[in-house]
């Protein structure tokens, strides 16, 4: 009877549960500032991280709110919010302890430790000037942004960090949206309505992203010109770092509203070289350029090459993006294509939430105008979740099976995954556009076995992004590249969980770091988190 | 190009409600009350779908009298309702000529013409009949409509002016102004005519007018006005499949794939092997990025002998999105085979090879392509993307200017694919 119970469970499908407010105790609510005048800004954020910040080896919680800008003044202060983990399923807000309340009209996050101090830091991306957050290390942060030299100007997006020189520190890029301030706002209306409905960002101008150089001692350069980014002025928010062409350089994957999207390839001598038209990747069918939002990369077909994926706006269709070599793609949604026509994804991210050992796709969704409905037969302005399972040849919609979140509509936009309870699956995190965010338990994923990394980088950059873990159990040998960035505005769990399956041993890991050296790993426990130091392998 | 859909049901029904009231009673009256009796119930039987009865007392009817007008009329209109247009087409004709005076007969004759697509033979009947009733504005309209099939559109203009004498409440020939201005290519007058037919109050109208009109709306771009006619047609008869046909084209028109799959399926459910239908299923499906099911549909179009060149079109494209692109490419090459002018063909067959990475060839249908369809954007994107990748960024910009300046001109490059051709019989 007990061996008929332990198959019953393993047959059923893994699902993802709703963690409320009154378990999880977070009550932090964004506020899109939604106005009459429909301001453009109200209605793109905000996005979330999933980040360790006082190193306790538990996911503490960021999420990014609205603030002052030259269109709103917030009858009450408000505040993004840092949410530390108290390791039984609820959090406690910390943020004003902590010194991160932001106080701008906030978009994204991007966590990293980007000055190799052990303590992850925060770059805060707004309508406005940005933010970086040194972590002090004592559960407190300073603004550092002067002082770093990453103050910018404008509208800026998604962050992402990465070393693009591989020089061993964390560089960041930037993506910039549209050139905008109130008096840009034109009167986007029907007769219908007869009142404003938000502008599509196809009548304001684009705007070049920055990548800024981590020149090691706590400061910056900002190279967007020499390098070549510069040259190309977009409205960007989505940018995943990968290495598209394995030649060991990360490039960058940047999704760009109603322009064509860009695949910065990495030239080497810090220099990027724009190939989105010739990859296939920039345009929709016929040329004509879609809504990119959210985005990321991963090996969803185990052929050693980097594949891409990009969320648009409703009848744009999303598209998966094959790596076909040489710089070349080929658009193969799949199921992906049908089950996508009618919603506008923004955060989004291949994660393997069952523990078998390959990439799946989940999807936050949400139509950015909020009258949408009386305007587009079919379209919502709520939209629901989506959770695609990789089937070895493309995805396959579970959604319906996978819990009852996915029956639900949401104004969703950014999304982070994370193992916020530690037990070796991944969790999710969605932020909701005037909403309270969403926090998910993935619950069963860990039914199959696992091995959770933790790398600790000594040479290479800190977040270990372009590092290629390889693992075997059996005859399944599975390799991840790890990327920087991927989904909307928000930021993931530092950590490596490799999924086994149903194999009983793990034998061998491989992690070739950035650096070049290279790591092998033999006795492995299972449904453990180890950690593991670069060119010492693991420590515990 | 054409597929010709055949609506059985309808043929004829505006002849038999004509013959079988007006006919009987003015012709017959004068000579005999008893066969005025026995042909109104002939009649009757006609109009309640008895016809295998109706044929047999005819059958002894004409065996006393076998050139009594309005019995051949009547016995005509039996075999063109079950379809036997050549023998119909006799009968009215021995009927007028026992009866030259015999309007009804004459008009059935050319309502047989206008079917058979012989519009001039239709014209002659009409004249004939207008000579006999001067002021019949609705044989102005139909002579109208038959000069319209001729191509003569001044003749045909001018019956539908003399129609409307000066009042615009005569739909048919408002209708009539509509084609012919369309036809012209004076858009705005035709959505004037239209626009006028529509708001005529709706109980004159009959399904058939309504899908004309239809028809004609959505030749000119009036996708909503279309959607409204076939949705009043069809409440008078909810399943004729050449209205919801015509119904599910317009919502393609306005965008809405999800219910114009839906009327493609009624009309599969009404007739399982309708083929424009089975097409348009496939179309709607293969934008919605169906594909499995858009090759099933198309695939069973393929097998028919008259198999139109889009159907090869869209499941070359199904191929080509399947990662299929040697299948793709047999399939476009059918495509070309059956209409070497099709440019849309000729841009998958340039996108397939590019897929391939055969440059010279994708370069070589591509050109041609552009050729055939200078104002094509999609064409011009391949060549970017190819140029693109034969590092010649110079070429692949002006090849992306040019596609911009096109879509700045409005050419249309939001659908996947361009519509299968309208199944409109006229």
């Amino acid at each position: 009877m007990r061996s008929l119970f332990l198959l019953l469970a393993l047959l059923a499908p893994v699902t993802f549960e709703e963690v409320p407010p009154q378990v999880s105790k977070i009550t932090w609510t964004h506020n899109n500032a939604q106005s009459v005048d429909r301001q453009l800004p109200e209605t793109v954020g905000a996005g979330c991280a999933f980040l360790d910040y006082d190193n306790d080896g538990w996911m503490d919680i960021y999420f990014v709110n609205s603030g002052p800008s030259d269109f709103f003044t917030p009858a009450t202060p408000l505040k993004n919010a840092l949410y530390r983990n108290n390791h039984d399923g609820t959090f406690t807000n910390v943020t004003d302890q902590a010194g991160v309340a932001g106080g701008r009209f906030g978009m994204g996050v991007a966590a990293a430790d980007f000055d190799g101090d052990g303590y992850v830091d925060l770059y805060v991306t707004n309508y406005g000037p940005n933010i970086l957050y040194r972590n002090n290390g004592n559960g407190t942060f300073t603004d550092v942004t002067d002082k770093a030299g990453v103050a910018t100007t404008g509208w800026s997006t998604c962050a992402t960090w990465f070393d693009f020189d591989n020089d061993g520190k964390l560089d960041l890029f930037v993506s910039s949206f549209v050139f905008y301030d109130k008096s840009q706002n034109p009167l986007c209306t029907d007769a219908t309505l007869q009142r404003r409905y938000y502008c599509v960002p196809r009548l304001f101008k684009p705007t070049p992203s920055r990548l800024f150089r981590n020149n090691g001692n706590g400061t910056f350069t900002d190279v967007s010109r020499q390098s070549g980014i510069a040259d190309h002025p977009g409205k960007s928010f989505g940018a995943v770092a990968t290495d598209v062409n394995n030649d060991g350089l990360m490039d960058l994957f940047v999704a760009n509203d109603t322009m064509p999207n860009f695949l910065f390839v990495n030239k080497g001598g810090g220099k990027f070289e724009e190939s989105g038209l010739a990859a296939g990747v920039a345009y929709g069918e016929a040329g004509r350029p879609r809504s990119g939002m959210g985005v990321d990369a991963a090996d969803y077909d185990g052929d050693g090459w980097q594949d891409l994926f990009v969320a648009n706006i409703d009848h744009e269709f999303f598209s998966l993006y094959h790596n076909d070599k040489e710089l070349i793609f080929s658009d193969q949604p799949g199921e992906i294509a049908p089950s996508t026509h009618l919603l506008s994804g923004w955060g989004l991210k291949f994660f393997d939430y069952d523990n078998d050992g390959d990439p799946d796709l989940f999807l936050v969704n949400g139509h950015p105008d909020d009258m949408i409905e009386s305007r587009i037969a079919r379209v919502r302005y709520k939209e629901p979740l989506l959770l695609f399972e990789n089937t070895g040849r493309g995805f396959k919609d579970v959604s319906a099976t996978s819990g009852t979140v996915f029956s639900k509509i949401f104004s969703g936009r950014g999304m982070a995954v994370g193992d916020f309870d530690n037990d070796g699956d991944l969790d999710v995190l969605a932020s909701n556009n005037g909403e309270p965010p969403l926090l998910l338990r993935n619950q069963g994923g860990n039914k199959n076995n696992w091995v959770g990394l933790q790398l600790v980088a000594t040479k290479s950059n800190s977040a270990a992004v372009g590092a290629v873990i390889t693992w075997q159990a059996g005859a399944a040998k599975r390799t991840r590249l790890r990327t920087g960035g991927g989904s909307y505005l928000s930021s993931h769990d530092p950590r490596e969980i490799l999924g086994v399956g149903q194999a009983s041993k793990i034998d061998s890991i491989e992690i070739r770091w950035p650096s070049g050296t290279t790591d092998r790993l033999v006795n492995i426990p299972l449904n453990k988190y180890i950690k593991v130091v670069e060119g010492a392998g693991q420590s515990r | 190009m054409k597929i010709k859909l055949v609506h059985p049901r309808f043929l004829f029904k505006a002849l038999l409600l004509m013959t079988l009231a007006m006919v009987v009673l003015q012709t017959v009256r004068a000579q005999d009350d008893k066969l005025v009796a026995q042909l109104e119930q002939i009649a009757t039987l006609i109009r309640e779908n008895k016809t295998g009865e109706a044929e047999r007392q005819l059958g002894i009817f004409l065996r006393s009298r076998p050139n009594e007008p309005v019995a051949l009329n009547l016995l005509a209109t039996i075999k063109a309702k079950q379809g036997r247009l050549n023998e119909a087409e006799t009968l009215f004709a021995r009927a007028v000529d026992n009866n030259p005076r015999f309007t009804g007969a004459r008009m059935n004759l050319a309502y047989l013409y206008l079917e058979k697509r012989e519009p001039a033979k239709a014209v002659v009947q009409l004249r004939e009949v207008l000579n006999l009733e001067p002021g019949n504005t609705e044989v102005m309209v139909m002579l109208g409509d038959a000069y319209l099939a001729t191509g003569a559109t001044d003749e045909a203009e001018r019956q539908y002016l003399d129609a409307l004498e000066g009042r615009l409440d005569n739909a048919g020939a408002l209708l009539g102004l509509a084609q012919i201005s369309r036809v012209k290519g004076e858009l705005k007058e035709t959505t004037l005519y239209l626009t006028r037919v529509a708001t005529l109050s709706a109980d004159s109208k009959s399904p058939e007018f309504l899908y004309k009109f239809a028809t004609i709306a959505l030749q000119a771009g009036m996708s909503d006005a279309a959607k409204a006619a076939m949705e009043n047609a069809l409440k008078l008869r909810p399943n004729e499949p050449a209205y919801l046909l015509t119904l599910g084209i317009a919502w393609i028109r306005k965008g809405d794939l999800f219910e114009a799959e839906k009327a493609f399926r009624h009309v599969i459910q009404l007739q399982p092997n309708n083929e424009p239908a089975q097409i348009h299923l496939g179309y709607v499906l293969l934008n919605q990025k169906k594909y499995d099911e858009a090759r099933l549909w198309l695939e069973k179009s393929a097998r028919a002998p008259t198999a139109i060149p889009e159907v090869f079109y869209y499941l070359g494209l199904v191929a080509q999105e399947q990662n299929d692109d040697l299948k793709a490419i047999a399939l476009f090459e059918k495509a070309v085979q059956k209409l070497p002018n099709y440019a849309h063909a000729r841009i998958a067959l340039g996108s397939s090879y590019i897929r391939l990475r055969n440059y010279p060839r994708a370069k070589e249908e591509l050109e041609t392509a552009v050729k055939l369809d200078p104002d094509e954007p999609k064409a011009h994107y391949n060549l970017a993307l190819l140029y693109a990748r034969l590092k010649d960024p110079a070429r692949a910009q002006e090849e992306m200017r040019i596609v911009e300046k096109l879509k700045a001109k409005g050419a249309s490059t939001d659908g996947v694919v361009v519509l299968p051709p309208n199944p409109n019989p006229r």
